[in-house]
């Protein structure tokens, strides 16, 4: 009986010619209606269906806070989208089992691009790159004018920065850094900040493999310098009850922090604060740590640079060379460049003209990524390491552990999630 | 037993009910049971692992302070039913402003928890509303969604906040069928309140005690995850981190449908296991 | 049905202050809706915690045009009143049978009722939406509404067989020796007898159905619903706020308006007549 009536309908759509003639691109995304995107995805689709007439883009957006869940559904049910858009590292790591291997569908515009890795592991490519994601301390000039410190000369070391916080301190008003570890995000950007400098280029590769143990001296060290912050009075009261995406930043913006940690693209970014702080009183420097490692040169600090989001074409798409099609068309120049004009997303593409931009700590980043950028640490963890740090966070900042206890629990899941 | 027909027409009654939850819930609820068996990131790995989950899961230090968490919240239970039906006797009996009262209280119950989450944010952060308030009074600030201490116990406040309005309406409901006659005899008879209300009013209830308590007690299991993604993000460290919490977590975040449909059985198993309890209770206190 | 004598008139009185006090609190989220909706983003992240002082009408609009409120509220509205419509039908027949009626396997099948209100939706997810796919009910109202009516359906059979239970049976009795078939007792004794739980399952139904947004974004995936629309004012990880309150605002005054008409009813109760005595 059923049988009958998955034929009929089936006969059912074919007669209706919907699929006959007419092809259709579904692709999944959670910004395609974000105001400040919809140019950038407009343009998109009007250029890539003027190129392959019979062919029509459907955007589905999705909330965010649910895609991960609702796309999971989809793809388990043999019923998922022919692309969809992911957070590189982590997130996109645990699909690559659904994803088309792209090597030799993207060799033309490999060179073109940045950001592949957070997209690849040692079999090959998985997704397109859009965007490039960073992390780099913001600074609001008129409160570090305030304090009596120069606000042209931003820290460039650990005993600086220290200097800047005991001045801010002192002055009483605000504290030195916003924070927000609310879902753990504080520890997340604290972390990668400051192993941008502190490690090898080896240990990176090493913590990536699940080698680098958290009790070890590079790993254990960026732990203590988080209780070291908070013993010292650099954070604000209540940083665990406080999201980092808005409350952290808003309160930046607001002038109540000397500093944040913040990105470079879409969000949280130089664009943002510029609007509340003012472009010439919004500062940028990157993050100073403790210690520079053997291949990286004191005062001159790393800060971390990776592929922020990217699509990847579903491997059991009926459409899949007409995916990799749009998505070539999403990263070429001409869209990047409306994409970073209006969104302020650092752009993948390489040839983006960024001439034009006017926002002095967008011209500091844009100089700053040339020459200083680094592997993003935690996005190179397993999910399991950074849920649970999350959660030791947070009990490091009230007092419920200490740093041995917590980087031997850590031990213990890293070896659990690399077996 | 009734008449063949009688049967024939009830199990017709019952039919369209028992086809849909058949298959929208119980043929899901039998595929996690298989499904929680095997280790799987819903795409490409199927691997059956037999009871690997379940032995996983004992020794999760999340999952068990989850189990912790529930078990606090059982206890609070009895306060989740009684307060609303306190207030619907309250306002039966016409308390002044009971209309009003009424009309209002089912506001939170209509707020998604994004609205009730941000109003909450605002009002709980150290830098909030309420500390302000015991600020302005001399009181000590308290980190009440930040620190280990306090963060369930707001976070049960706040759920108990949104949803005792619904548990209003149905006792509401429930005290509309109460005989006023039965009533005006007793207080004719000299009965005082109280005694019309253990004797009189609450027998009818049963009934309907017995389905808020049972339905109270799913929802706070498996409902207040919107609330806990909002206020706490399941911390700080586990403290605010429920079972529901941790099913979607593995599900979504970490990509473990097997994992989370083990957590699944579980929960099931003990919401089936408290409902029995309160049936059993309720049913012995039939005839009160 | 007052309470007489002076002491519990006392009581009554010195009760209503903190029933009044958390009534307040029920309102407070209205003002705050309302007060944030009013000003500019830029504004709300200056002054948080103030009144507004430039009010502007321009979130409802942005929130109006963005989530294409326009066409999600015809959606939302077709398949709440379809998926009500079925759940008070199913369940007030269903509850019936379960209270009055005797048939083999009562208790069981009851039980299998209740067990399934006790499903996790996570695990439900993934079956339930290959089923929908294969049923081809994917994109469909249809498909929503039904699956509205099977998720809700457990919860209101058993509300509605704990309500009947509280009637007497020989009410059934007697309209059985009248001659009555079951199913115009059903029609003209049950429904109106069981109208103030209908009338509170319509209201918290139409709660459920209207605020959804998981199941809503599974099945519709093309022309969504009003709840849907509003949960993608939010960004991935910045929200208007101001923007989203607006549309919190326009998406729950039907709920509120719709629970402020019928709450009366159900406190009438049922007219006197064949139930006492």
């Amino acid at each position: 009986m059923r049988m009958t009536l998955k034929a009929a309908l089936m006969l059912g759509t074919l007669l209706s010619g919907t699929s006959a003639w007419a092809q259709e691109i579904t692709v999944w995304d959670w910004k395609s209606s974000d105001p400040l995107s919809v140019p950038y995805y407009q343009k998109a689709k009007e250029v890539f269906e003027a190129a392959h007439p019979g062919v029509t883009i459907n955007y589905v957006m999705q909330p965010h806070d649910q895609y991960y869940t609702l796309l999971g559904t989809a793809l388990s049910s043999n019923a998922g989208p022919d692309m969809f858009l992911m957070n590189g590292g982590a997130q996109a790591k645990a699909r690559f089992g659904a994803l088309l291997k792209l090597d030799d569908k993207v060799a033309d515009i490999k060179d073109d691009l940045v950001g592949w890795e957070e997209f690849a592991d040692a079999n090959g490519v998985y997704a397109v790159p859009l965007s490039i994601q960073g992390f780099v301390v913001y600074y609001n000039k008129k409160l570090y004018t305030d304090a009596g410190l120069d606000a042209a000369k931003p820290p460039k070391t650990w005993a600086e920065l220290a200097k800047v916080c005991d001045a801010i301190k002192a002055k009483g008003a605000v504290p030195c850094f916003a924070m927000g570890n609310k879902e753990g995000f504080g520890i997340e950007f604290w972390f990668s900040s400051i192993a941008a400098t502190s490690w090898t280029l080896d240990e990176q590769a090493e913590f990536a493999a699940g080698k680098l143990k958290w009790s070890s001296e590079p790993v254990k060290a960026i732990l203590q310098s988080w209780v070291d912050a908070n013993k010292n009075g650099w954070f604000p009261q209540g940083a665990n009850s406080t999201a980092k995406f808005m409350d952290e930043y808003e309160g930046f913006m607001r002038g109540e922090a000397a500093n944040t940690i913040g990105l470079i693209s879409d969000v949280a970014h130089w664009k943002q604060f510029d609007e509340f702080l003012g472009a010439e009183n919004d500062g940028v420097f990157p993050m100073p740590s403790p210690t520079a490692a053997a291949d990286k040169k004191e005062g001159e600090p790393n800060f971390p640079l990776a592929g922020g989001i990217g699509y990847g074409i579903n491997k059991a798409s009926a459409n899949a060379d007409l995916a990799v099609a749009f998505a070539k068309v999403l990263a070429s120049p001409e869209l990047e460049q409306i994409f970073f004009n209006d969104a302020g997303a650092v752009a993948a593409n390489a040839k983006v003209d960024t001439a034009g931009v006017k926002s002095p700590a967008a011209i500091e980043i844009l100089k700053i990524m040339a020459t200083s950028g680094a592997p993003m640490a935690h996005a190179n963890a397993t999910a399991k390491e950074l849920e649970e740090i999350h959660r030791l966070s947070q009990l490091l900042l009230n007092g419920e552990t200490t740093v041995d206890e917590a980087v031997k629990r850590m031990d213990e899941v890293q070896a659990e999630a690399h077996k | 037993m009734g008449s063949p027909a009688e049967r024939r027409i009830a199990l017709l009654f019952i039919a369209p009910a028992l086809l849909l939850v058949a298959v929208f819930r119980i043929f899901p609820l039998l595929w996690g049971f298989v499904l929680s068996f095997f280790d799987s990131d819903g795409m490409t790995k199927l691997e059956f692992v037999g009871f690997g989950n379940y032995v996983a899961l004992a020794s999760d230090n999340a999952f068990r302070d989850s189990v912790e968490n529930t078990l606090i919240l059982i206890a609070t239970l009895p306060i989740w039913v009684a307060l609303p039906m306190l207030l619907a006797i309250l306002i039966h009996q016409g308390v002044p402003g009971g209309g009003f009262f009424r009309a209002v209280y089912f506001f939170p119950a209509v707020l998604s928890s994004v609205i009730i989450g941000s109003i909450f944010n605002m009002v709980l952060r150290y830098d909030g509303s309420l500390n302000a308030m015991l600020k302005a009074v001399g009181l000590v600030p308290v980190d009440w969604l930040g620190s280990g201490s306090t963060a369930l116990y707001v976070l049960f406040s706040v759920q108990l906040w949104s949803t005792f309005g619904m548990s209003l309406l149905i006792f509401l409901a429930g005290l509309s069928t109460v005989p006023t006659e039965l009533v005006e005899a007793a207080r004719l008879d000299g009965a005082k309140p109280m005694q019309i209300w253990w004797h009189v009013i609450i027998p009818v209830l049963r009934p309907i005690i017995e389905f808020v308590g049972v339905v109270t007690t799913i929802g706070a299991l498996t409902s207040m995850f919107g609330l806990i993604y909002v206020l706490t993000a399941g911390g700080p460290g586990t403290s605010t981190t429920l079972p529901e919490f941790l099913i979607w977590l593995e599900q979504g975040k970490m990509n473990r449908p097997g994992y989370a449909a083990a957590i699944s059985m579980l929960l099931f198993s003990l919401m089936a296991g408290l409902a029995y309890v309160q049936i059993r209770i309720m049913s012995k206190n039939a005839n009160l | 049905m007052a309470i007489s004598g002076t002491r519990e008139k006392w009581l009554m009185r010195g009760l209503s202050v903190p029933m009044l006090l958390l009534a307040l609190t029920c309102l407070y989220p209205v003002f705050f809706a309302i007060n944030n909706a009013l000003k500019t983003d830029k504004d709300y992240i200056l002054n948080r915690f103030s009144i507004v002082t430039d009010p502007t009408l321009q979130n409802f609009v942005n929130a109006w045009t963005r989530s294409r409120l326009s066409e999600y509220f015809l959606n939302s509205v077709v398949v709440t009143v379809g998926a009500v419509a079925l759940l008070l039908a199913v369940s007030s027949l269903a509850g019936f049978a379960f209270a009055m009626l005797r048939f083999p396997y009562r208790k069981l099948l009851f039980i299998v009722i209740l067990a399934s209100l006790m499903i996790p939706v996570q695990v439900v997810l993934v079956p339930f939406y290959r089923t929908i796919v294969t049923l081809g009910l994917v994109n469909t109202r249809i498909g929503l509404i039904i699956s509205y009516t099977a998720f809700f359906l457990p919860f209101c059979v058993y509300l509605m067989t704990a309500f009947y239970s509280g009637l007497p049976r020989e009410l059934v009795e007697a309209a059985r020796m009248d001659g009555a078939k079951l199913i115009q007792i059903w029609w003209h004794v049950m429904l109106p007898l069981g109208k103030p739980a209908l009338i509170t399952l319509g209201i918290l139904n139409t709660l459920y159905c209207w605020n959804d947004v998981l199941i809503s974004l599974l099945v519709l995936q093309k022309e969504r619903t009003l709840m849907v629309g509003i949960a993608a004012l939010k960004g991935e990880y910045t929200t208007n706020i101001p923007l989203l309150m607006a549309g919190i605002v326009i998406a729950a005054a039907p709920i509120v308006i719709i629970y402020i008409i019928f709450q009366r009813r159900i406190v009438n109760g049922i007219a006197t007549g064949a139930v006492k005595g």
